[in-house]
């Protein structure tokens, strides 16, 4: 309900929420100051090895160094683009199954051993076996990307979609709808706001996916300068990587964060 | 004139428990304008019957006419209106309205459509959401968009029972009005013995399961006119009482 000539106690309490999301704020960013400054002093001053921990100033350095070699938006690109598409191919793919799935009771029944142990097994375990039918090359990265993601996303939405209101079902069955029509005017709607959780899960995952496989094959992106970084003993190539990788991660999870907004408003 | 005929409907399901007999050798014939209360025991297959009529549910024997027609599918003829309103959170009130012309891709059902919307007091709340609505006017809601598809039979499943008391008797009084506007032929189930009394023109009383037709009671004072009236009526006790006991005599 909108209200615009609010009582003064109303007043007091939408200013009191006001200046307590105001100092939540100013917290988060303070505890962020103090995790950089600190890490920042204790390398100056010796107290923990800056050649193994790095540094703040040593990172903005080496994001320098990266920038003027060319290095940096190419090894971002690589990185990004590989998320991107192993994100959205795994999302399609696992709602395109996970709708099939649940069209066709049998095959569902008859796959859902296969999709559990599929679940519970640890993908990086077919690593060798994605560069040996993919090849050593940015498409083992996205398969094993798409693989995290997929089977995950197909148990969620499937789940999703048969915890739909039977009556609901039924309403639109007294109404002659067809089974295409309660797919599109019920299920998938329905299952809206399990579908943008979905997402917030697959961003994390696709991430873990894409970095596994550039530790696995990858000649170039993030995880590739992270692994190389860590050969070479340059923890402060590491550090910069993982630096940026938490930036597009959060990049990532905060443009779902506005699909969220536009797909479940009413909810 | 009977719109609606049941001739000897038995239903039996299988689950892996067995064999379930749900109904048995039910008949019974309903006139236009009509409005029809089904008690009974609860579990023992009341909805079952809305169902068979609706066209959701084939009986096993015995057939359902709906003037003079076999009931094979669901079809225009009945309007199903369930426990809760399941209107759908994510479409507007016009939206929520029009799924039935949507599903059934009538376009021109519209100008009834807004005919009604109109002549019920929703025109201000078209472009809300349901969740911006009390569970009285949802239920509301939920009525107009049955009526939408102008269905010749009302089913209604126990659709005041997920309200809270005060709001069910308005919602009652509210419905009840429509429908009577509307001179809709209507199938109600319940459990409440008063709202049967209240609503209808005649009862049917079903047994335990394998549910038959017990009885069938005429309400002598169906034609008053408002629904406070009736529940005031000096016969009200002694039908309610003489329910009760029916239903009493069941549940051992």
């Amino acid at each position: 309900m909108k209200q615009d000539n609010h009582s003064l106690s109303h007043k007091k309490f939408l200013k009191k929420y006001k200046i307590n999301q105001v100092l939540i704020f100013v917290a988060q960013l303070f505890l962020l100051i103090f995790i950089l400054a600190g890490w920042e002093l204790l390398t100056k001053y010796e107290i923990i090895d800056a050649f193994i921990f790095s540094s703040p100033s040593r990172i903005i350095k080496t994001i320098g160094t990266l920038y003027n070699s060319g290095d940096l938006f190419y090894h971002i690109q690589t990185t990004l683009l590989e998320a991107l598409i192993g994100f959205l191919l795994a999302t399609f793919l696992g709602i395109l199954f996970a709708v099939v799935l649940w069209w066709n009771n049998a095959l569902k029944k008859i796959t859902d051993p296969y999709l559990v142990v599929l679940n519970s097994l640890p993908k990086i375990a077919l690593g060798p076996i994605l560069i040996v039918w993919f090849g050593a090359n940015t498409n083992a990265i996205i398969a094993m990307a798409v693989l995290i993601v997929i089977i995950i996303t197909i148990l969620n939405m499937l789940n999703a979609y048969l915890l739909t209101d039977n009556d609901k079902i039924l309403l639109l069955k007294s109404m002659g709808a067809s089974k295409w029509q309660i797919l599109t005017k019920l299920i998938l709607p329905g299952a809206m706001p399990k579908f943008v959780n979905t997402l917030k899960i697959n961003v994390g995952l696709t991430w873990v996916g894409v970095i596994m496989g550039e530790y696995l094959v990858s000649r170039a992106g993030l995880g590739y300068l992270i692994i190389y970084g860590g050969q070479v003993f340059k923890l402060d190539l590491v550090m910069t990587s993982t630096v940026i990788l938490c930036s597009l991660a959060g990049l990532m999870y905060g443009l779902v964060g506005l699909i969220e907004k536009k797909l479940v408003k009413h909810y | 004139m009977a719109i609606l005929k049941l001739q000897n409907v038995s239903l039996t399901y299988h689950s892996l428990l067995g064999e379930t007999t749900a109904l048995k050798n039910i008949s019974f014939s309903v006139d236009e304008g009509e409005f029809i209360g089904i008690v009974g025991p609860s579990g023992c297959g009341k909805t079952t019957i809305l169902s068979l009529i609706s066209g959701l549910l084939k009986p096993s024997s015995g057939s359902i006419l709906i003037d003079e027609e076999p009931v094979v599918k669901t079809s225009d003829k009945t309007g199903y209106m369930f426990q809760k309103d399941h209107l759908f959170e994510w479409r507007n009130i016009i939206n929520n309205i029009l799924l039935g012309l949507e599903i059934k891709k009538q376009k021109n059902g519209r100008i009834f459509a807004e005919e009604l919307i109109n002549k019920y007091g929703l025109t201000d709340f078209k472009k809300h959401y349901p969740s911006e609505l009390s569970g009285g006017m949802r239920q509301r809601v939920a009525l107009i968009r049955t009526l939408t598809l102008n269905p010749k039979i009302l089913l209604l499943d126990e659709p005041f029972s997920a309200l809270d008391y005060q709001t069910r008797l308005e919602v009652c009084d509210d419905v009840s009005n429509i429908i009577k506007q509307e001179k809709k032929t209507t199938i109600l189930v319940t459990h409440d013995i008063a709202e049967a009394i209240s609503l209808s023109d005649r009862i049917l009383i079903l047994s335990a399961r394998p549910a038959v037709i017990k009885k069938i009671i005429t309400v002598p004072f169906s034609k008053e006119k408002t629904l406070l009236k009736k529940r005031e009526h000096k016969d009200f006790r002694v039908l309610f009482e003489n329910i009760y006991q029916e239903l009493k005599n069941e549940a051992r």
